[in-house]
């Protein structure tokens, strides 16, 4: 197992925002976190990354623990975070951003197979280089920081609502670009409000509900489970779900 | 006054605000980098004037020779004092802003009291250097070499520095770090090494200016506050944090203190400055190239 969270718990502003989550991912998956607002899915990534230091449980990656651990440390073991408000350098350019993605690995040689498989992901970053990050679409920001992100060569790539406040012609393209990195050997974690896109590209799904994980399941189980329908996919999900994905899920 | 003398008058304020520039750069940088005033930068300079002074003395070799040893001095004081004192301060749980400014502050007068004694407040000067007391004569305008070596000095660590900032991954981490302080970890970078860093830069290019400073000037523990005064005037007037903005206001510092010198009696030199001060004050509290 790649990553394993075992019984995690953080405080946030004095309350417990998750309690004795678990949840696990492998090399080759897709798994979907999904829940409400405030059932503390943005708390889970980020307490994964470093960014939120958990109160008490265990965050195992390749083996080792990484749970206190500061975030640039834990990004250099390989995972890498794109936060819901994504965290660019707005100032910075396009070319600046994605060449501090790849500062732990600062040899030329060594940028050049990261940049290439961005450009190749989102040709459209490519005709931005010399262009301001924080003038950006919101399309292109996501495109962007998941860009940067995998300049870090992450071997987990943790994603928070990628799919927030986009067009759904850009929600599929960023679920395509998911589902292609997972066949590249990059595990993603995903959290997802809007459960429906994420789950039918998911291999695994977690439901989490004030803050524990209350449902879990292979993506096509959770699907078809009236409660996760009923709940987190019901109808309001209908009207914004993105295009379905020809031959994808059910 | 005639041309000649006007010339003078503004060759002298140029030279002058150039080296005012080199001394206040850093303590842009840093506030830039972090939003951190550092109240210290002045005993920064005065403790590189020592190290100058004390250099030559063991070495018996020129300030201008020194001058890169002193910077590395000053490099790791500034990091040490980010390291040993800045960093605790940035804990603060209430009052950041308050905690920051009284652990600089601290630091400064901790520096001035060790100073006074373990050097005595006895005044001191680097004697017999190349440059010392020697003037150019440009037809009938006399520069001193100091100041013309000092200015082109400034000149060259501000091109380095802008080539750092703009075409090194150490200096596209200090712009993401001052952009985001946060999100650098995103990208696996540790902002207490970049703050480190850029403490010590900061101060290794204050140490420049006390190399070239130790040249012309007399040395004791006090010296440091009044270049200081003019750092910080020179800083809020080029804008907190924009380091061409130091190199516009050190210039338009000197000139401003070089032409008051001229009309006021010598004693009130310092008033056009605090006078220009106050109007980009009022005008623009930002500063010439800041953002608020």
């Amino acid at each position: 197992m790649l990553l394993e969270v075992r019984g995690l718990s953080t405080a946030y502003q004095g309350l417990l925002a998750i309690q004795g989550v678990s949840i696990e991912v492998d090399t080759g998956e897709i798994v979907v976190v999904a829940g409400a607002n405030g059932a503390g899915k943005s708390t889970l990534l980020k307490s994964i990354s470093g960014m939120e230091r958990p109160r008490s449980g265990e965050v195992v990656f390749d083996g080792a623990r990484i749970d206190g651990l500061p975030g640039h440390a834990i990004t250099a073991r390989g995972i890498a975070y794109v936060p819901e408000n994504k965290r660019l350098f707005p100032r910075l350019s396009v070319s600046d951003n994605l060449r501090l993605g790849s500062y732990l690995h600062r040899k030329e040689a060594d940028r050049e197979a990261p940049l290439e498989r961005v450009f190749t992901l989102f040709p459209r970053l490519k005709e931005r280089l010399p262009q301001r990050a924080g003038t950006l679409s919101g399309g292109e920001q996501q495109m962007l920081a998941i860009g940067r992100a995998l300049m870090t060569r992450p071997r987990l790539l943790m994603l928070d609502e990628p799919s927030l406040g986009l067009a759904p012609l850009i929600v599929a393209e960023v679920m395509r670009t998911v589902a292609r990195l997972r066949d590249e050997g990059v595990a993603i974690l995903l959290v997802e409000q809007n459960a429906r896109a994420a789950l039918q590209i998911a291999d695994h799904g977690y439901v989490l509900d004030g803050g524990s994980v209350v449902l879990q399941g292979d993506s096509r189980t959770l699907q078809g489970d009236a409660r996760v329908v009923e709940t987190y996919l019901g109808t309001l999900a209908v009207d914004d779900a993105p295009p379905s994905r020809a031959a994808s899920g059910r | 006054m005639t041309t000649q003398a006007l010339v003078q008058v503004l060759a002298s304020g140029l030279l002058m605000g150039l080296i005012y520039a080199l001394i206040a750069v850093g303590l842009s940088l840093i506030f830039g980098l972090m939003d951190v005033v550092n109240f210290a930068h002045g005993e920064f300079l005065m403790l590189a004037m020592y190290a100058t002074f004390g250099l030559v003395l063991v070495t018996q070799l020129d300030p201008v020779v020194l001058m890169p040893l002193v910077a590395a001095l000053l490099f790791v004081l500034g990091a040490a004092a980010y390291l040993g004192v800045v960093r605790f301060a940035m804990r603060a749980k209430a009052n950041q802003g308050m905690v920051q400014i009284f652990a600089t502050f601290g630091l400064a007068i901790l520096l001035q009291g060790a100073a006074q004694y373990l050097f005595t407040p006895d005044y001191r000067n680097v004697q017999n250097t190349w440059l010392g007391g020697r003037t150019l004569d440009l037809g009938g305008i006399f520069l001193p070499w100091p100041q013309i070596f000092g200015a082109f000095v400034s000149l060259a660590a501000f091109g380095g520095l802008h080539l750092l900032m703009s075409r090194t991954d150490f200096g596209r981490a200090l712009e993401a770090t001052r952009e985001d302080q946060g999100a650098v970890a995103l990208v696996g970078i540790d902002r207490n090494r970049v703050f480190a860093l850029g403490w010590g830069l900061g101060a290794a290019l204050v140490g420049l200016a006390g190399a070239v400073l130790a040249i012309f000037y007399y040395i004791h523990p006090q010296v440091g506050a009044s270049f200081a005064l003019i750092a910080y005037v020179t800083v809020a007037l080029g804008g907190f944090g924009s380091v061409g903005g130091a190199l516009v206001a050190g210039i338009i510092v000197g000139l401003v203190e070089a032409v008051t010198a001229v009309i006021l009696p010598p004693a009130l030199k310092s008033i056009g400055v605090y006078a220009l001060y106050l109007a980009v004050v009022f005008a623009r509290p930002q500063g010439l190239f800041g953002r608020l």
